[in-house]
């Protein structure tokens, strides 16, 4: 699927829109890291990155796309809706009793490719999937997406050192790189910055670009299959936790939250004019 | 196979250690099949060097990171890979459980997790290195199977196992030339085996403890306690219709094991009991609340934690009390 620039844009309004609309139903989710990687979302979906199927969601030769962040599972599960690997009325189930869709995804779910949401594993098992395919000799991406906050857990860094001595070129990371973790800044609890130059320094090809622009991601994760180098590479997003409403952008009390009232007018009306 | 005599039937298996009986199948097995992954964290065995040298692409030095070479293997086994991972003991469960509880049991993968020195068999290394709360922390993980070869042939069946089973699997592999109790048929579809029956008491334990056992036994005989063995040597799934049984026909239990006596195979056959509702005497003998920290060879160690054979009895007898005085006025 490949959308030009203003339909990516497009997407990723009604892709906010569901997710806070889950939010509010549920009366819970992890809403800024959701916001702050639907635009990473769309673009790998709908910007001609991923190769998947729908309707095969166990198409051998798909790409693989790993959640590492599970808590941010809303925008995944949005995406997967708007798609149609599941129903879309099925989103409004979201955190429900007996729903297929929790707070943190499972493979249960059409288009989940792993458990996730305790943090730090989802590099280790993508490194696996890729290294799987190049035993294989196919030409499938394993993409997964970090939280920067994520970062910390060292099992990220054994992961890191593992890929880029097996040469694991179909391995991208993306590190949503929106500087907050749950309850703080993340250059206040540990330093993360230089970020880029940590994963350079573990041997990664590194691209930094703004994770809001459509144009950066989609430039920079272009013809990811026909690259040269022999590294993984990684893509540092930087972007805002809470993206696309004021209120909550750059706040780190929306780490998790449910906007109501006033605020979740004003958060549905900006949603909507974008 | 039942006899008093500590049974020694295959010479030729006899003559392997039990960690080169496992390395040596699996090698065959590797060989007949591209799609047998092994990943080690930096550890290796005399007998794995013909794998790493015949086999090097199915053969992963993932270093000194647990947590990675679980997560790898997941990713492997997610790719239709048959994945064993092999570390010492500790470190590859206690180290990255929740790895193990997420990435490999959670999805219900085929990968095998080969645990060197169960127990206290690194001696003189100390605590660190001591596996003696494993059992009680992996049973909890779901569809696990955990298996604790007690001899060469075992130990060589349990490869097989492991590669035909679609499920997780916690092997506590032992190292050695324990005398084989086992013909070369056996699978591990029973999960325990009666190795010797007795009428008074039934010994029910595991791996190298099992050899212990049959000392055990010929000391009690001097007593006139005429005691069963029984080796459970597939500690999870318990063959609950099996042990059920055996349990049922036996006037008292002793659980004997290189391991706490908290959440191990004693407290797996309490479990049991507890569930079908029955009532015996049951003593668990195994490690007591210690950290280990006495240095010295197995042997020793043995001695000093009260799992030599002269202080188990001792111990088995004191329990016996009545029993054992009237057995005794008897004779």
């Amino acid at each position: 699927m490949l959308f030009q620039i203003d339909e990516l844009q497009r997407k990723a309004k009604l892709i906010r829109g569901r997710i806070l609309e889950m939010v509010v139903s549920a009366n819970k989710g992890h809403i800024g890291g959701a916001f702050s990687c639907s635009d990473i979302l769309v673009s790998l979906y709908y910007g001609g990155i991923l190769r998947y199927d729908p309707g095969k969601p166990d198409w051998s030769e798909r790409d693989r796309f790993i959640l590492s962040k599970g808590h941010s599972c809303i925008a995944l599960y949005a995406v997967l809706a708007d798609l149609g690997y599941f129903p879309l009325q099925v989103l409004s189930s979201f955190c429900q009793n007996g729903s297929i869709l929790g707070g943190h995804p499972d493979r249960n779910i059409p288009g989940v490719e792993i458990d996730t949401g305790s943090l730090g594993h989802g590099l280790g098992v993508a490194a696996g999937l890729a290294l799987c395919a190049k035993m294989e000799e196919r030409d499938c991406l394993t993409i997964v997406l970090l939280g920067d906050g994520e970062c910390y857990e060292g099992s990220v860094w054994e992961a890191a050192l593992f890929s880029a001595h097996h040469e694991l070129n179909n391995l991208v990371v993306i590190v949503d790189r929106n500087r907050q973790c749950a309850t703080d800044f993340t250059e206040d609890c540990n330093r993360l910055d230089p970020l880029a130059d940590k994963w350079r320094a573990f041997n990664w090809d590194v691209r930094e670009i703004n994770g809001h622009s459509f144009v950066e991601l989609t430039d920079s994760m272009k013809e990811l299959r026909s690259r040269s180098s022999s590294r993984p590479l990684a893509v540092i997003a930087n972007t805002v936790k809470g993206k696309g409403v004021s209120l909550m952008e750059g706040k780190v009390r929306w780490h998790h939250g449910v906007p109501s009232g006033e605020n979740l007018d004003i958060a549905r009306k900006e949603i909507c004019q974008g | 196979m039942m006899t008093d005599s500590h049974p020694v039937i295959s010479q030729d298996i006899s003559e392997k250690d039990i960690r080169d009986a496992f390395f040596d199948h699996l090698y065959d097995l590797a060989a007949k099949d591209k799609n047998l992954i092994f990943l080690t964290a930096d550890m290796g065995a005399l007998s794995l060097e013909r794998f790493r040298n015949d086999l090097g692409s199915q053969y992963i030095n993932a270093g000194i990171a647990e947590q990675n070479l679980v997560s790898v293997a997941s990713g492997l086994a997610l790719g239709g890979k048959k994945v064993f991972i092999y570390a010492i003991a500790p470190f590859i469960t206690q180290r990255c459980y929740e790895q193990i509880k997420i990435d490999i049991c959670g999805m219900r993968l085929p990968v095998t997790i080969i645990g060197s020195g169960p127990g206290i068999s690194y001696g003189s290394d100390g605590p660190t290195h001591h596996a003696i709360d494993d059992i009680a922390i992996m049973r909890n993980m779901p569809y696990i199977n955990i298996l604790n070869p007690s001899d060469s042939v075992l130990s060589e069946a349990a490869a097989g196992f492991a590669y035909e089973s679609n499920d997780p699997i916690y092997i506590r592999l032992d190292k050695g030339r324990p005398p084989v109790l086992y013909e070369r048929d056996i699978t591990f579809h029973d999960g325990l085996s009666v190795l010797k029956q007795g009428q008074d008491l039934t010994i029910i334990t595991t791996g190298i403890m099992v050899h212990k056992a049959f000392e055990i036994v010929g000391e009690l005989a001097r007593y006139s306690i005429d005691a069963a063995i029984v080796d459970a040597y597939r500690i999870k799934p318990l063959n609950d219709v099996m042990m059920t049984d055996i349990i049922s026909r036996s006037e008292k239990i002793i659980t004997i094991e290189e391991h706490s006596v908290t959440g191990g195979l004693g407290s797996a056959v309490c479990d049991l009991m507890a569930d079908r509702g029955i009532l015996k005497p049951i003593k668990r003998i195994g490690i007591r609340h210690v950290n280990c920290t006495g240095y010295g060879s197995r042997e020793w160690l043995h001695e000093y934690y009260g799992l030599d054979s002269r202080s188990i009895c001792k111990e088995v007898i004191s329990w016996l009390g009545d029993f054992l005085c009237t057995k005794i006025k008897k004779y």
